[in-house]
């Protein structure tokens, strides 16, 4: 009952906030926004849908739900920091840069978000090579992720030190990590989406 | 610590299946009767989950079976 409540009150919440962000005419936030609603709640609404009632809420699902909301503040809360530390110090002037991360982080947390919803139905059915597998993947897409902001603040600092402009970092900002964060990325959903398919 | 838990949880080793084909249940219809997510029995299954005792009791009794019937310790096994 709690728990019907809770996602009754969360759908509101999200539906009052679309219909805000509409009338500020921010369509491409709202969008998302319903976007990620329904993909979070997805097995909610379906279970209401064709069952009529909530799926069970039982120790582990609440278990992951703490530990996915504690580590989703933890990253947003990093995340937004990153985001705005280059303009406070002035390190970043271009946006281009901004965006770069911005998109990378975006990329960063949507993984997460889907990881979280799909891994405990995928991960049953992933044998012990292909476990290992996504935890390669895993490891690349979040150390990449990590080298290219520390390497964009390497670049600027370099370039504002030594009067030059620095091109090992940069090429490694620009071209090496983000390839490396992509291969990382497809290489985990494709890893994902092949336990989900041996499902049965 | 996570070297713990995961050494911890290769020692427990389930019977949940065997009772559950046993009794022709679905993973589905276990996790109907015990009041949880089917993949969460799935979990119970391949030991990949330790539970609490309310969650044990309830797959237990959901299954006719003991405690200790379903969940058994490696190195109890060794005992034996």
């Amino acid at each position: 009952m709690r728990t019907k409540v809770a996602a009754l009150v969360v759908l509101i919440i999200a539906l009052a906030v679309v219909i805000v962000l509409i009338s500020l005419r921010a369509y491409y936030v709202a969008v998302s926004l319903l976007i990620g609603v329904l993909l979070v709640g997805h097995r909610e609404l379906w279970s209401l849908a064709t069952k009529r009632r909530l799926p069970p809420f039982d120790e582990r699902v609440r278990g992951n739900m703490g530990r996915s909301v504690r580590n989703g503040f933890i990253f947003l809360v990093l995340a937004l920091a990153l985001l705005m530390l280059p303009f406070s110090t002035a390190m970043v002037e271009r946006p281009d840069t901004a965006h770069l991360l911005g998109a990378l982080l975006v990329l960063g947390g949507a993984a997460y978000l889907l990881s979280y919803l799909f891994y405990d139905r995928a991960e049953p059915h992933l044998g012990e090579r292909r476990l290992r597998m996504l935890k390669v993947f895993l490891a690349v897409a979040v150390v990449s992720l990590a080298v290219c902001i520390l390497s964009v603040f390497l670049h600027n600092a370099l370039s504002g030190l030594l009067h030059i402009e620095e091109p090992v970092f940069f090429v490694i900002a620009v071209f090496v990590a983000p390839a490396a964060f992509v291969v990382g990325l497809v290489g985990s959903v494709v890893v994902l989406i092949l336990g989900l398919l041996r499902r049965g | 610590m996570q070297q713990n838990e995961e050494t911890e949880l290769r020692q427990v080793r389930t019977r949940i299946k065997e009772f559950r084909v046993r009794q022709n249940l679905t993973q589905e219809r276990l996790a109907e009767i015990a009041g949880v997510r089917r993949e969460t029995i799935v979990f119970l299954e391949q030991g990949k989950y330790n539970p609490s005792l309310r969650l044990a009791y309830n797959v237990a009794r959901a299954l006719n079976a003991s405690i200790d019937e379903l969940f058994v310790f490696d190195d109890e096994a060794g005992d034996r």
